[in-house]
């Protein structure tokens, strides 16, 4: 009776959730989100098949003018919190970024990986393409009201030279920065270095020399100061940074008047604190979840490609050295063999874009050559001239749970090889073990990996991945691509330039050191109340050109 | 037996429960070193990928990763004893601090948690003891049944986009208001509650059924006196226990919950630092916890000897 009674209960209960879920009301209202959905989904296709030459789908023009001075609050949520706002500590993109609200560079990425000046009007470059000669804006000052001038570049360049951080080499490039005049600086290169006003771009924010001997290192942390859009007012560590328009930016004041970052790790409470307008900005969704927000009121959907590309590389250093892969043939046909778009369509909706070489689109260079594409056939012609008519059998590794659905990527790679014959057994591992052995070269001989590059430019990318034992995580070497890199590196003419990674890429179509898989898209969701955001393909934005429309 | 006697039993059972903490502490030291070590490269995961050989060994190096083990596991006990685990490799700032600003978070979130727990709990478990098969104990088994079968993760999001997204009630994330904390303390809280409720219920109807009671009884004690004195002084016991060791595990064991609700403590931090391979900070972290574990144990087992003599004199 008594235990009746308890199944009775809970037997109600549990139909009561089912009637719940089963009510007819809430299928009809199921049926009209899932309806509204596909409609969203078509129309955004449509969009993209106009725009799909440029990077970033641009924020729609609305009819509201920005405001006069800085008005409003902008809440952006971040997914990992910064380690440091003082940008060479900066440990990764999302702290990097969020940091680089606070200061200005002395030169700045333009469109299509271009560099244009920012806190240097102009620069010379000497023609061995060691000197550069910086000329100074002049009339600009720090939040503080520190004049910025030449004294304050050497100084910057001397504190983070002489520290340990980790990203103090991006800025030894350079072996020696001199006070020309008051407003002229001249940055010497033990080597020529093409890449060296993108890495100033991306990494040489100044600091105001005054206030950081005043309060040293550690005040710094607290309390970190530039020349930048906004100033620092708190870090809560865990909870939020504020900002404030600096009133007195060199371009003008800023259109917002507060931004606070907040961390939000988890993506579907991220997805669900831009519904309910607690947050303004929310990035680093996946497909299904960006789906999700279509149609939802007042939250609108961005998206644009990412500067990573996904990969199976090869082996010609280590493990690879007795393997079938050392014949360029072959690996040629297993480009052939792997159907990238429906991979594509597959796993990621269709949002993501078949790699064309090594180079991603939006950086200098792309578009040299097209995707190999699905030939199965050709593959088997290939590999049956290379001497493999049945195939042979080969190791294989992937990360676990480092990037959205790889490990079903690679299982799909492991299949399309089986088609043609490739037996490829596939081990798939906890990351960072994963990268422990890559980093030693002791992975098989086919392993699959991505590399992002900031910058507008692959060369980091083509170096990390092809520059041979010494490269941390390379296991290729091609002395024909490191002649073409050195060249690349020593040629500061931007179109040289991309004329140079255009060579390289069919070059790497020839002999192809990786089996190119796909660049993924990026999406991110803004409430429809923030106006002019146009976020950069490497996860940056610059804030400054922002405005919310208040209700 | 003499008070001398018994004091002194009393001290020699409290004593051993200090040293046995220490031992445990000790223990969790070297297990936390090794663990921490047989998981990864730090070197390897602290640089940036573009980062040459040489930068890498460089890093290596000034960390002291390439002394030998046993001098590093030297390093970090003289360095534990004070509570100093050396600078998080990833903040740059000293570990322990950054735990300790983590800490009045996570407590106050394990506090509501366990607060909804024990005022929901121990009244539907006693009523569901003293009246059972009543439609209170049927509620109240239910209620202990979903508690503990729900998954915490999933019951968090379900009540994010209810009560968050849909009614507007309560905020998402964070720890901005009051209001924040309702969300996860009651995820946090359910499966305790579920554990209490049954306990309670069980532990009353045991102890209703034994001789004591019944002599109690047939010497003509009020039922309330029954109650009050006999009973629930039995019932104390499982139960000081229960949500002592329950109190320890929601301080150390809320990572779910603090990254669902993005609330700022202990637990958020864990995962960030074991993400980053930050040495340091997980070993900060995990021997700080422990410490807290150990502690709420200790002042579990002096509770008990308060509650129940023959814990103390036996």
């Amino acid at each position: 009776m008594k235990s009746r009674l308890f199944s009775i209960l809970t037997a109600a209960v549990v139909l009561a959730i089912l009637a719940v879920q089963c009510a007819p009301e809430t299928i009809v209202e199921t049926v009209e989100v899932i309806k509204e959905v596909e409609k969203e989904v078509e129309v955004v296709k449509e969009v993209e098949v106009e725009v799909e030459k440029e990077v970033i789908i641009e924020v729609e023009v609305t009819a509201v003018p920005p405001p006069e001075g800085p008005e409003g609050t902008l809440v952006r949520a971040v997914s990992t919190f910064p380690n440091s706002l003082d940008h060479p500590q900066a440990a990764e993109r999302q702290a990097s970024t969020t940091d680089f609200q606070l200061y200005d560079s002395l030169v700045w990425f333009g469109e299509g990986g271009t560099i244009v000046p920012q806190l240097a009007e102009s620069w010379e470059v000497s023609d061995d393409a060691t000197e550069y000669t910086f000329h100074l804006r002049e009339g600009v000052v720090f939040h503080n009201g520190e004049p910025f001038n030449a004294d304050a570049v050497v100084f910057n360049w001397e504190r983070v030279v002489a520290s340990d951080f980790e990203y103090a080499y991006h800025w030894k490039v350079a072996t020696s920065v001199e006070t020309v005049d008051e407003y002229t600086v001249k940055a010497t290169l033990e080597k020529p270095d093409a890449l060296f006003l993108s890495l100033v771009a991306d990494n040489w924010a100044m600091i105001p020399p005054g206030y950081f001997e005043e309060v040293g290192q550690e005040g710094f942390n607290e309390h970190p100061m530039g020349t930048g859009p906004f100033v620092f007012v708190e870090w809560v560590k865990g909870d939020h940074i504020t900002m404030e328009a600096n009133p007195d930016y060199w371009r003008g004041a800023p259109k917002i008047q507060t931004v606070i970052f907040r961390p939000i790790p988890e993506s579907a409470t991220r997805v669900a604190a831009i519904q309910t307008g607690e947050v303004d900005i929310v990035t680093r969704l996946s497909s299904e979840e960006a789906q999700s927000l279509l149609g939802v009121e007042n939250v609108k959907v961005i998206k644009y490609p990412k500067t990573r590309i996904y990969y199976v590389a090869f082996n010609n250093l280590t493990t690879g050295l007795d393997q079938p892969t050392m014949d360029p043939m072959v690996r040629q046909a297993m480009n052939y063999a792997v159907d990238v778009d429906t991979i594509i369509d597959a796993l990621f909706d269709g949002f993501a874009e078949p790699a064309a070489g090594y180079v991603a689109s939006g950086e200098l260079g792309y578009g040299a050559v097209e995707p190999f594409g699905y030939d199965p056939d050709k593959a088997l012609a290939l590999l049956s001239e290379a001497g493999y008519p049945d195939g042979f059998a080969m190791d294989m590794a992937c990360p676990a749970g480092a990037y959205t659905h790889f490990e079903e990527v690679c299982e799909a790679v492991v299949g399309y090889l089986g088609d043609v014959g490739i037996d490829a057994t596939l081990e798939i591992m906890e990351s960072g073990h994963y990268w422990d052995l890559e980093a030693n070269k002791e992975l098989p001989p086919l392993f699959g990996d991505s590399w992002s590059a900031a910058g507008g430019e692959a060369f980091r990318r083509l170096t990390g991945a092809l520059g041979g034992m010494d490269a941390s995580y390379s296991a290729w070497s091609d002395p024909e691509i490191d002649r073409m890199l050195d060249e690349i590196k020593a040629t500061p003419d931007q179109d040289e330039r991309a004329a140079l990674y255009g060579e390289l890429q069919v070059y790497m179509q020839e002999d192809p050191p990786f089996i190119y898989l796909y660049q993924p898209v990026a999406f991110e969701a803004i409430n429809t109340r923030v106006q002019g955001y146009n976020p950069f393909p490497f996860e940056g934005y610059d804030l400054f050109e922002t405005w919310v429309i208040e209700e | 037996m003499s008070i001398a006697l018994k004091e002194a039993l009393v001290q020699r059972y409290f004593l051993s429960k200090v040293i046995q903490s220490i031992v445990l502490l000790f223990g969790v030291l070297l297990l936390v070193f090794v663990m921490v070590r047989i998981t990864g490269d730090p070197a390897a995961l602290m640089m940036p990928r573009e980062a040459s050989q040489e930068h890498v060994e460089a890093f290596r190096e000034k960390m002291g990763f390439n002394d030998p083990v046993m001098v590093q596991f030297g390093r970090f006990i003289s360095g534990a004893i004070v509570g100093d685990f050396g600078n998080s490799l990833h903040f740059k700032t000293p570990a322990m601090p950054l735990v300790l600003q983590r800490l009045p978070a996570t407590v106050q979130l394990a506090l509501a948690g366990l607060v909804m727990a024990v005022v929901v709990g121990v009244p539907l478990g006693l009523v569901g003891g003293f009246n059972p098969g009543s439609l209170v104990d049927s509620l109240g088994r239910f209620l202990a049944l979903l508690g503990q079968s729900v998954p915490n993760f999933w019951l968090a999001l379900i009540l994010i986009l209810y009560f968050a997204v849909r009614l507007r009630w309560f905020p998402s994330f964070g720890r901005d208001e009051l209001k924040s904390v309702v969300l996860p303390a009651f995820v946090m809280g359910l499966p305790v509650m579920g554990q209490i409720v049954r306990l309670t219920r069980s532990a009353v109807l045991e102890i209703r059924g034994e001789d004591f009671i019944r002599t109690a009884h047939s010497k003509g004690l009020e039922p309330r006196t029954i109650y009050t004195k006999h009973v629930l002084r039995n019932v104390a016991i499982p139960l000081v226990s229960v949500i002592g060791v329950q109190f320890g595990y929601m301080l150390g064991g809320s990572i779910y919950i603090e990254i669902i609700f993005s609330w700022p403590g202990m637990g958020q931090l864990l995962e960030q630092a074991i993400g980053w391979r930050d040495f340091p900070l997980v070993q900060a972290l995990a021997v700080f916890t422990s410490l807290v574990v150990l502690g709420l144990n200790l002042l579990t087992d002096m509770a008990y000897a308060v509650i129940d003599p023959r814990i103390r004199y036996g």
